[in-house]
């Protein structure tokens, strides 16, 4: 019978390895384009050009990365980047928790119209409507300038909605004291919602930086000078260019992809928690 | 002296006031703005001129926008099957896995934060005929290498797999919250009545992850009828227009061609076609749910 125990113990254990061992298979499969674009930034000519394709450089090559910082402006593109996607996080915090506040404590006349049509914003592509924001920023003068890449999406549907339901939780006891202390509601979100709901703003804050330093499509149209560019769109502008190699593009590419794959190994708990619990956006 | 009732409704709309202003001019206008310059004649520099449903008939009739249309829907039909079932598998997995399930999660999920534009750029140099990795791993193999970016057909399947291989991690990640949210004693139960394993998947996972797997299908459907970066970089809707999707062609005769009123009708249909996958997801998300 302990015999029989046993037995069935280690086939399971045997099931749980290979189960271990698939996943770890699958895991370094998806992330193989990551080796090669670091791999490839650092090698030599020759080491690109070489076939079969070598994936360990024989020497460590950084010529590509001083290409791209000093023949490009590409500190530059890094810095306009970063800027705007800053400047999103911080605008779509305190601007959303303000709305999602409101529909979550405030009891105002049209309330719950108003967050289904907020909501409704979400369903309409970005693609469908470029048209006439193009349109819109060339006539007030904004294209090519950093209102472009940033106004539009200082607050956002999403953000709203993830903060609501996040500040729907805090208790309505909570509420009552601060109205009875005589705490105005600014006040009031600010010393006590804010500390409560750090995890929620912080993940607002990074969904809008990511999808910010990724963006592609609106900064390709309405930007199109060299001191407004972005990375994701000097990339695109780089590799259009005659005199680049695979060395300097790869470089550019681990660039523009470091700094988020870094940012998102210290948050990725709260990160793929509220994509689990909301499941609304990639 | 204002009650509190007055007071709640001004600080109410006081507070939603900046997302109504930018929903109202970035949002809400250009919907209608779109619908109009769809009925016009428009290149930016001449003044516009009022054509009926002209756009559309011309739409209807151009065997580019037919082409565009074939190629999106290839596009979904490549990538929506393949990436929901590689994702349902490694969810799957990943429910039963032990160890290491955190950082399975964060690897899986990495190509989903990363740039499409720097992703496409690395696959170009994967796809590379001559020096790249993928016909070294064909011929690996014993097969023959292909063409990959510099053929019609070719080029099309290699924007599919950029297409899965970004949007994998997002459908394991709410699939896995699916499974995870299925309570174990279902499996017990049907562990004491000697159940197999492939029985359990099929008589228990599947059903009670149904609507799940409908929601991040809807998602993906319409993730992939607007991919537009990596056809960018990667292929500029060629060769031969062989992997020109709905939004790319949107784009180049809006802002290449300046065929403002054209490319708003493709807008509008477009626009169409993603509404109705998004109503769908509305109307059987919710009650297709097997479990309470």
């Amino acid at each position: 019978m302990i015999l029989l125990k046993n037995k069935k113990r280690s086939a399971s254990f045997i099931a749980a390895l290979i189960l271990e061992v698939l996943l770890l298979f699958i895991v370094i499969i998806i992330n193989i384009p990551f080796f090669w674009m670091i791999s490839t930034s650092f090698k030599v000519e020759s080491d690109v050009l070489a076939y079969p394709p070598k994936l360990i450089p024989s020497v460590i090559n950084l010529d590509g990365y001083k290409y791209i910082w000093t023949l490009v402006p590409f500190a530059r593109y890094f810095i306009n980047t970063v800027f705007v996607s800053v400047s999103i996080a911080v605008s779509k915090i305190i601007l959303a928790s303000l709305a999602a506040y409101a529909f979550a404590k405030i009891p105002f006349k049209g309330k719950n119209t108003v967050f289904y049509i907020f909501l409704g914003t979400m369903m309409i592509p970005m693609e469908v409507i470029i048209i006439p924001n193009y349109i819109t920023l060339s006539t007030i003068g904004w294209l090519d300038t950093y209102w472009a890449l940033i106004i539009p999406f200082i607050v956002g549907a999403f953000s709203i909605f993830l903060l609501r339901q996040f500040f729907m939780q805090i208790p309505k006891d909570l509420d009552d004291a601060a109205v009875l202390d005589g705490c105005s509601r600014i006040r009031y979100l600010f010393t006590i919602v804010y500390p409560l709901s750090k995890p929620a703003l912080l993940t607002v804050g990074l969904y809008a930086f990511l999808s910010s330093w990724n963006s592609f499509l609106w900064p390709l149209i309405v930007t199109n000078s060299d001191n407004m560019r972005v990375i994701q769109i000097a990339l695109k502008a780089l590799q259009d260019s005659w005199m680049i190699d695979w060395t300097s593009l790869t470089a550019a590419s681990t660039i523009a992809t470091v700094p988020i794959i870094v940012i998102f190994f210290f948050v990725q708990r709260q990160f793929l928690e509220g994509i689990a619990i909301t499941g609304l956006k990639g | 002296m204002l009650n509190k009732k007055q007071i709640d409704n001004i600080e109410g709309w006081l507070f939603i006031t900046p997302p109504l202003i930018i929903f109202t001019i970035f949002i809400f206008i250009p919907m209608g703005v779109a619908l109009f310059i769809s009925l016009q004649k428009w290149n930016l520099l001449s003044s516009m001129h009022f054509v009926g449903i002209a756009n559309y008939k011309k739409m209807f009739l151009s065997g580019h926008f037919w082409n565009s249309l074939l190629v999106s829907l290839l596009y979904v039909l490549g990538t929506v099957p393949v990436s929901i079932g590689l994702a349902l598998i490694i969810a799957i997995m990943l429910n039963q896995s032990l160890h290491g399930i955190s950082f399975f999660r964060i690897m899986i999920y990495l190509p989903v934060i990363t740039s499409m534009a720097a992703a496409a750029i690395v696959f170009q140099y994967l796809f590379e005929p001559n020096i790249g990795y993928f016909n070294h791993i064909l011929s690996v193999f014993g097969l023959p290498p292909l063409q990959w970016l510099n053929d019609r057909h070719q080029a099309l399947i290699a924007v599919i797999i950029v297409g899965i291989w970004k949007r994998v991690g997002y459908n394991t990640i709410i699939l896995l919250a699916g499974l995870q949210s299925i309570p174990r004693y279902y499996y017990e139960a049907a562990m004491i009545d000697g159940a197999s394993r492939m029985q359990m998947v099929r008589k228990i996972t599947i059903p009670l992850l149904s609507s799940v797997t409908f929601f991040v299908t809807v998602m993906q459907i319409i993730a992939s009828l607007k991919v537009f970066t990596s056809i960018v970089v990667m292929t500029e809707g060629g060769p031969a227009r062989g992997t020109d999707v709905l939004p790319y062609y949107l784009y180049k005769n809006a802002f290449q061609y300046h065929k403002m009123g054209y490319a708003s009708a493709v807008a509008i249909f477009l626009f169409t076609i993603i509404f109705i996958f998004t109503l769908l997801q509305f109307k059987f998300g919710e009650k297709k749910v097997h479990y309470q």
